[in-house]
């Protein structure tokens, strides 16, 4: 079976997600559009990391299918626990991995320099180029694995907990980088977080997964956020002050007034 | 008579003696080289220990094919050493990729048990060996001043081949190396991958282990890759420095062998330690300056 959709890049169907062989969710139906944000939140320890996990390969899965759009470009953010700080490389040899993918790793990159520049323009770390990836702060880290993300020109970035290890400010700044890059490149993203306010800000597609509850909620951010069950896991107050914030923040796109 | 007493060998000396030097002095060098490039994936990857314990299995595979010569069980002409240190490295190596977590141990466990079955059988295979005790100390701490001819070769087909594949596919493993679950996002072959670089070390350390020593082998897939990392932050130059380094440990420490009088492997290994020390040194200076 294969994807007929021009405008969906991943379809799940009837996915079934856990390890060896024993599911930690009911299963799950959602595709994941051309262009859009998506945010994927639950607690720790909700699945939502082996749900994404297995949505990019890296896990089978226990039933169901997940369908790639034919040559779909795929890129990844890893989470900060993934990648190891030791090793003596600048942010420009980390970007360059940007441009590994199969077997094309003999020899020269090939990767066009201006390409490069582009892409680290984009989220501003040309500046860095020559810097240690070590000596940086989480959040310069963590833009420059976007960079390396944003060479191979990816239609969906999968970023896990790209802010996990941020100072607010510089959360806000990464998220707001995250979608204007997303809009400027039609890009898809489809993002891990345990903040649900980035679900409420960003988000044009909201996937509630929680263990515990076996509950798989997706929807848009109003369906899943209003959403009895997601009410009953976080309580009324706080399901309340999530759709308040959605409503402002839907407010302030459509350039309404600001409450 | 005590080493001590004796005369210090002149620089004249060693040169009139070149012919009889070269083939060791060579083979030390090439192995500082292969193994210095290696080591930087070997520190990188935090599993240091690999190449003492794959050198400890190289040793008890010397051991057993001299014994199994001895009491006839395989015709003499198939009794090679190296043969014997290149399968029992390879299993070594197979060994060290099962999973820890699935026995419930962890991989310094695995590590710590391959070292120590591979230095107890070789021990013991040793003692009942008694024709062949000079060689089996040569594989345990270093040779004395001669490489075979066949190791000398092999070293050198070894080194330019493993050296030459290394380069090729250098971009894909450090790529997998530094970020597996990427690289396998992005369609690496990274098992692949990571077969190619346990057998390259695999076969590297088995093949010098027989050339230079066990102590050698684990000194040269550590130290060089160390002093490099400390004096450089660039994984360019430290690919370039840590076989100059292994090669400098190689060469430099049969020369101090030679001329104060002490055994190679423990020179070679000694002379590492004093570069690393110095580089380490020279990195908190750095820092606090």
């Amino acid at each position: 079976m294969s994807i007929q959709d021009p405008n969906v890049l991943i379809d799940c169907r009837g996915l079934q997600v856990g390890y060896d062989g024993v599911a930690m969710l009911p299963p799950i139906e959602v595709d994941v559009h051309r262009g859009v944000f998506c945010v994927v939140v639950g607690r720790n320890g909700s699945g939502k990391s082996t749900w994404f996990k297995t949505v990019l390969g890296l896990i089978p899965p226990v039933s169901g299918q997940v369908m790639h759009a034919p040559g779909l470009k795929v890129a990844y953010i890893p989470q900060r626990l993934h990648y190891d700080p030791i090793y003596p490389l600048t942010a420009i040899n980390v970007v360059r991995m940007g441009a590994l993918n199969g077997f094309n790793f003999w020899g020269s990159s090939g990767l066009d320099y201006d390409e490069l520049k582009l892409a680290m323009d984009a989220v501003d770390v040309w500046k860095l180029r020559d810097q240690s990836f070590r000596s940086l702060s989480e959040g310069q880290k963590q833009r420059v694995l976007f960079a390396r993300a944003l060479v191979s020109r990816p239609e969906v970035a999968f970023m896990d907990e790209p802010t996990s290890a941020m100072d607010v400010v510089a959360e806000r700044e990464m998220l707001s980088l995250v979608d204007r890059v997303r809009r400027d490149r039609k890009m898809a993203v489809v993002m891990v977080t345990h903040e649900l306010s980035v679900a409420a800000e960003y988000a044009e597609q909201v996937i509630f997964v929680d263990r515990t509850s076996r509950t798989v909620l997706a929807g848009t951010p109003r369906e899943v956020l209003g959403h009895e069950q997601f009410a009953r896991l976080y309580g009324q107050e706080k399901a309340h002050e999530l759709l308040v914030e959605l409503d402002h923040f839907q407010r302030r796109k459509a350039g309404g007034p600001h409450t | 008579m005590n080493p001590a007493e004796t005369p210090t060998p002149t620089l004249q000396e060693f040169l009139d003696s070149w012919d009889l030097f070269r083939d060791p002095v060579i083979t030390g060098m090439l192995a500082g080289v292969l193994l210095g490039y290696l080591g930087v994936y070997i520190v990188l990857r935090r599993t240091v220990f690999v190449s003492a314990a794959v050198s400890q299995a190289s040793a008890l595979g010397v051991s057993l094919v001299f014994l199994l010569d001895m009491y006839e069980w395989i015709p003499h002409a198939l009794a090679e050493p190296v043969a014997g240190a290149l399968v029992c490295a390879l299993l070594a190596m197979g060994f060290f990729t099962f999973n820890p977590e699935r026995m419930r141990l962890t991989r310094e466990g695995l590590l710590g048990l391959g070292y120590l079955f591979g230095s107890a059988g070789a021990v013991m295979a040793g003692d009942r060996i008694t024709q062949e005790a000079h060689d089996i100390q040569a594989v345990l701490f270093g040779p004395g001043v001669v490489v075979r001819e066949l190791d000398f070769h092999l070293t050198i087909v070894t080194t330019v081949l493993l050296m030459g594949a290394h380069l090729l596919l250098k971009r894909g493993l450090v790529f997998t190396s530094f970020d597996e679950e990427s690289a396998r996002v992005q369609g690496l072959p990274v098992r692949a991958l990571n077969l190619f670089l346990f057998l390259s070390i695999g076969v590297a350390v088995a093949v010098t282990t027989h050339a230079i020593g066990a102590l050698s082998v684990f000194a040269f897939s550590v130290l060089p890759a160390m002093t490099a990392l400390a004096l450089s932050g660039r994984m360019n130059v430290v690919f370039i420095l840590a076989p100059l380094l292994g090669m400098v440990a190689g060469g430099g420490g049969y020369l101090f062998a030679f001329f104060l009088r002490f055994p190679v492997g423990g020179s070679q290994t000694f002379l590492a330690c004093v570069m690393c020390g110095l580089a380490m040194a020279s990195a908190v200076i750095r820092r606090r300056t």
